[in-house]
């Protein structure tokens, strides 16, 4: 919200410059976001030094001035203010200058004689309300110099950011208000015109819960006319147009109490009424902006006899709006059921000032008063006569008294961490107009209707801290620590897996929660995959974020694209992060799965000088998943099998019944869909499948003592057979078997059509004793029979 | 020798022999660099050359001293080849050039976005704290009714909100695990709660619908905003440095009273005014206060037993903030170059 400097002035004195004023305000809770400082609202304005004062021939009051403001000659200039003498130093405005309100000084004829510009009084500069007389300047300068930004006087205007607790400082007196407790500064209310209830006039509500409170003020004889310049400049400060004198007395007390005005034009009021009632279904009103609504009874309009004239506490009608030939006003002050005011403004998508107020709730106590306020201002402008009558109707009376909430002194202190007296704490509410009496352990606060946000006991610590100043509370001793950390062993799980896949390489990185929805069918996911059917946000940004990932695969394979893009040759990573599946778990919540899924793709290695670089493949993703699996401790328990429906080269690890990881190769067609066409593999584990972490501790076990013995073999198999049946008989047969591996695969070729070799490293070791070659022998012969009697096996020699 | 005036200048020259020494990898690397200082052109047969410009009562003490110089620098020499001969007597394990590049895997490293977090998680939890968390997808009554914000109020403005149906909305905010919490745990507790969380905003530099924020409670019978200012300035020096200077604003979150934002001292301009901090020495990085009566009583706890504190910060800011990063969207756009950046283990320790 826009505040001025000047405005402000109008309340409270305030000698700090803008820069202090923002800082100490932010400090005190109304935060400044920032300072605009704008030029003083005048062109053309230059020093003179008057020469000569003559009597205007034609007027008395008038005279003619001899003025050097720099030019050639001197100009002569008409002059009506009583104070001008010859010797005086002036702002005169020359021909072009554009004054205060926008008037522009041409050469021109008064009463006969040519004056060649004008001298100014603060008023035609915009300096003050003060048309009185001309200025006398004291400053130091020569003739013809500009007076543009030498008044020292240039607004300053506050962007501030109100919370929506304090309604009541979406106005100039509240942030005065502030401003005087800060500074222990009193605080001037303005004047009002003298208004009392009574007034005749058919004004109905149908529901005081709707509408608690309505003042309808009367104004005869207007003559509709712009307002003054001090008034245009004021508003334009704040960033509101001026209009004419009736609505911009409306709007000034809207930005100098909060209370939105509304004004209309009393004689086109059917049969001379106002009712406050809801729209009727179907019902039309043409508002301020021109356009036709259509109301529905969750919509509260005023209304006359005849048909609504305004939507309530958020836009008027067009019908009963003021006019250039306007002659009687209703001035209405009210206050509106908020919830009425908001739904209104979403239903018709109509934000303006007066709805943000009402929204925020109105002050039930200064309805009367705002009233009065504009009656005074329009009285004073001279834009018509305000009758002293005003009708008005109120639900209920208890509504505009103080209420008292109390505190207890030393639960105060236990919130701040203080040691402050009850009177020191009465002290510091009433800064703020909380006025406050305290007894003992208790302080009784009398509350104004403006601070509705104050309900009770905490509100008020809350006060108290801020004007006794944050910065003021504060305890020496370090912070004691009764409680101490506990960190999930998942958590510490999930740092380790992180650092584990870091140190292999892999990039980590963070994606979108959001999916698109169309990549369910990118991803190739059928109907009765889970992932197809993900949870629709019902307002999205954007269509492309619509949906919430059932799959990390999606995000990843887009930072794929990006990074393929950006001719990154080996891309590895990984992110761990939650997928969102439909189904509910929880109080009509979806599940929420831990996963961890890592992409490999183009080169696997870098480019370097000792050995070839190599495309990443099956084999890389599947030692990756190995590693991990086997830093989980899962590498015996979790088991590798290709689905029975699975597509493509798409393999799942199962761990117990739960499927704990999928695995392969992204689909060609699918890497195409992202415009990726280098092969992908993949990993995706889900964490929320895992063995409880830092359950089992690993035992220890003796190590054998004795030297291991080493035999290759060599074994040639029909193709049909795989690496898995082979090693699963070996260990099944071997009794000192310490390790396998496999060194050498070879399908085809020299072996001839439907045959492959695999070459083994076995590595025999007792912990009772040193083997000899017999016993190994044994061993060797033992798993060669029994591959030979089940898989055909035989020796391969060369 | 040592403490000899360097009258000629020339005592640097056997420093910077035995650098070059040090820094010959091999014999044939050596030789040149022999040949450079004392080699028949090298530069002390240079500086012999120059005595002929010196007075002749000069010369006898020029002498002595370029020739010590000598001496010294083939004694330098010699201790040098003597090591390096040692090795080249043996196998040539580096395929004759070990300034090749070693043999690399990949460099991998931790989403900039999590280091900050894990750098964040070890400070809260040296100092007592504990690790809450709770589901992205959330009810509103815990998003805003638990926590104090009435159905249709504009508070609630002020979280632009994604929803899933009328009552389930992805959490604008962390703190709806404060009432999850409360409600499975009885008081003394002291929770850190990351996690992401979500604003229907369109994105531009400073905004995403999607970030990373972290939220803290401690509730105890005791815990006051004394205490909480503590335990907040301790953060922030542990993590931005010991000389960091936090400050308290008054401010209004439905959730927590008296509430407030802090700020904490510019660690571009140390407070003097610059461009990030908006010229006003202070950078807001979070939002605090006294968890409000309300609250507790929706989490079935006795506010006139219990106090405590709550506070939020917003991860991504801070990792902008630390690191210069200029546009928010950058973190979830994972260009590896961008990533790279970050992976050096520049982790601030606590208190510098």
């Amino acid at each position: 919200m826009k505040i001025s400097l000047s405005w402000l002035k109008r309340y409270v004195p305030i000698e700090e410059d803008a820069a202090t004023l923002a800082r100490d305000l932010t400090m005190f809770g109304v935060n400044v976001e920032g300072i605009e400082s704008l030029a003083p609202p005048f062109t053309g304005v230059v020093l003179g030094r008057v020469l000569e004062v003559k009597k205007h021939p034609g007027a008395d009051r008038l005279s003619l001035c001899t003025v050097d403001a720099g030019g050639a000659r001197p100009l002569g200039i008409v002059c009506g203010a009583p104070n001008v003498a010859a010797g005086m130093r002036v702002a005169v405005a020359v021909e072009g200058a554009v004054l205060a309100g926008g008037l522009r000084i041409k050469k021109s004829k008064i009463r006969g004689v040519v004056s060649e510009g004008m001298i100014c009084s603060e008023s035609e500069l915009g300096l003050s309300e003060n048309h009185g007389g001309i200025i006398s300047l004291d400053f130091d300068g020569k003739p013809g110099a500009s007076l543009e930004g030498k008044f020292g006087q240039s607004e300053h205007v506050f962007d501030l950011e109100v919370t929506p607790n304090r309604p009541d400082l979406l106005c100039h007196l509240g942030i005065a208000r502030e401003i005087a407790a800060l500074y222990r500064r009193k605080l001037v209310i303005p004047d009002l015109f003298d208004l009392g209830a009574g007034g005749d006039f058919n004004l109905k509500i149908e529901s005081g819960a709707d509408c608690p409170r309505y003042t309808a003020a009367f104004i005869d004889d207007v003559t509709i006319a712009p307002s003054p310049a001090w008034m245009q400049n004021l508003l334009m400060s704040v960033g509101l147009g001026a209009i004419n004198n009736i609505v911009d007395a409306t709007n000034f007390v809207l930005m100098e109490l909060g209370q939105p005005l509304h004004a209309f034009d009393r004689d086109t009021l059917a049969k001379d009424s106002i009712v406050v009632r809801r729209a009727k279904k179907g019902e039309k009103i043409v508002t301020l902006d021109g356009v036709e609504r259509e109301l529905d009874p969750g919509i509260l309009v005023i209304a006359d006899d005849a048909r609504p004239i305004a939507v309530a506490g958020v836009m008027g009608g067009r019908d009963t709006e003021v006019k250039a030939d306007t002659k009687r006003l209703v001035i209405e002050s009210a206050m509106f059921d908020p919830r009425l005011v908001r739904n209104a403004r979403q239903r018709l998508k109509l934000d303006t000032e007066a709805s943000y107020r009402f929204e925020r709730e109105a002050d039930i106590g200064i309805m009367m008063d705002a009233a009065a306020r504009a009656c005074r201002l329009i009285h004073e402008m001279g834009a018509g006569t305000p009758s002293a009558a005003c009708a008005e109707l109120l639900d209920d009376s208890r509504n505009i008294e103080r209420r008292t909430v109390s505190l207890r002194v030393s639960q105060a202190n236990r919130v701040m961490g203080t040691e402050l007296a009850g009177d020191d704490i009465a002290a510091l509410l009433d800064r703020l107009d909380l006025s406050s009496r305290s007894y003992g352990d208790t302080v009784h606060v009398s509350i104004p209707t403006f601070r509705r946000d104050i309900m009770e006991e905490i509100d008020l610590v809350e006060e108290a801290a801020r004007v006794y100043g944050y910065e003021n509370i504060g305890r020496d001793e370090s912070a004691r620590c009764s409680i101490f950390s506990e960190v999930p062993a998942e958590d510490m799980r999930k740092d380790s897996l992180v650092g584990f896949l870091v140190s292999r390489g892999f990039a980590e990185v963070v994606t979108s929660s959001f999916m698109d929805p169309a990549d369910t069918g990118r991803m190739g996911w059928d109907g009765r995959d889970e992932r197809a059917g993900p949870l629709r946000v019902t307002n999205p940004l954007t269509e492309a974020q619509s949906a919430l990932r059932t799959s990390l695969l999606p995000g990843l394979l887009g930072v794929v694209r990006r990074n393929t893009r950006a001719e990154q040759e080996e891309i590895r990573l990984f992110e761990l992060g939650k997928v969102f599946l439909p189904g509910p778990e929880r109080a009509g919540l979806p599940r929420e799965e831990l996963h961890l899924a890592a992409l490999f793709a183009r080169h696997s290695v870098p480019l370097q000088w000792m050995e070839p670089r190599r495309q990443s493949d099956f084999f890389d993703m599947k030692g990756e998943l190995e590693a991990l699996l086997d830093r989980l401790g899962l590498a015996q328990e979790a088991k590798m099998i290709k689905p029975h429906d699975g597509k493509g080269q798409i393999f799942l690890w199962l761990l117990g019944g739960a499927v704990l990881a999928e695995g392969g190769l992204i689909a060609k067609g699918v890497s195409e869909e992202f415009d990726v066409d280098s092969p992908i593999f993949y990993f995706d584990l889900r964490l929320d499948v895992l063995p409880p972490a830092g359950a089992g501790w690993p035992r220890f076990e003796a190590m054998s003592q004795y030297p291991a013995v080493k035999r290759d073999l060599c074994i040639v198999v029909a193709d049909k057979v795989r690496y898995a049946e082979v090693r699963n008989i070996i260990k099944k047969q071997a009794q000192y078997l310490d390790s396998i591996r496999v060194f050498d695969y070879y399908r085809g070729g020299h072996l001839g059509e439907g045959k492959r070799s695999y070459t083994f490293r076995l590595s025999f070791r007792s912990s009772e004793g040193t083997l000899d070659s017999i016993a190994v022998d044994r061993e060797v012969q033992r798993i060669m029979g029994a591959l030979q009697r089940e898989l055909g096996a035989a020796l391969r020699t060369e | 020798m040592s403490e000899r005036p360097d009258r000629f200048g020339v005592d640097d020259i056997a420093e910077r022999a035995e650098k070059a020494f040090a820094e010959a990898v091999d014999l044939d690397a050596l030789e040149e660099a022999r040949v450079r200082f004392i080699g028949r052109k090298g530069e002390i047969t240079t500086l012999l050359r120059s005595i002929g410009s010196l007075p002749n009562e000069e010369r006898p003490a020029f002498g002595d001293l370029v020739n010590d110089l000598r001496e010294r620098i083939l004694g330098l020499y010699e201790r040098r080849k003597g090591a390096l001969s040692e090795g080249a007597a043996e196998e040539d394990y580096f395929s004759g050039d070990p300034t090749l590049p070693g043999r690399r895997v990949l460099l991998g490293g931790r989403h900039v976005l999590h280091q900050v977090l894990r750098d964040i998680k070890r400070i809260f939890f040296g100092m007592g704290y504990s690790l809450a968390e709770g589901p992205d997808v959330e009810l509103d009554y815990y998003n805003f009714e638990a926590l104090n914000f009435p159905p249709d109020h504009p508070s609630r403005d002020t979280q632009d909100t994604f929803y899933i149906d009328r009552d389930i909305l992805l959490r604008t905010q962390t703190s709806p695990v404060q009432v999850r919490y409360m409600e499975k745990h009885k008081p003394p507790l002291r929770i850190i709660v990351p996690g992401r969380v979500y604003r229907n905003e369109s994105p531009d530099p400073s905004h995403a619908s999607e970030f990373l924020q972290m939220e803290g409670l401690y509730v105890d019978r005791n815990v006051s905003l004394a205490d909480l200012r503590n335990d907040m300035t301790y953060f922030v020096r542990a993590f931005f440095g010991s000389d960091a200077k936090v400050r308290f604003r008054p401010h209004f979150f439905p959730f927590t009273e008296p509430s407030a934002e802090a700020d904490m001292s510019c660690f571009a301009c140390r407070g003097s005014g610059c461009s990030i901090c908006g010229r006003t020495g202070w950078i807001e990085i979070m939002g605090a206060g006294m968890v409000h009566p309300h609250v507790f009583r929706n989490a079935g706890y006795d506010p006139d037993a219990y106090t405590g504190f709550a506070f939020g910060l917003g991860l991504d800011r801070i990792a902008m903030l630390k690191y210069g990063i200029d546009d928010i969207r950058r973190l979830l756009a994972n260009d590896l170059r961008f990533l790279r950046q970050f992976w050096a283990e520049t982790a601030g320790e606590v208190f510098e």
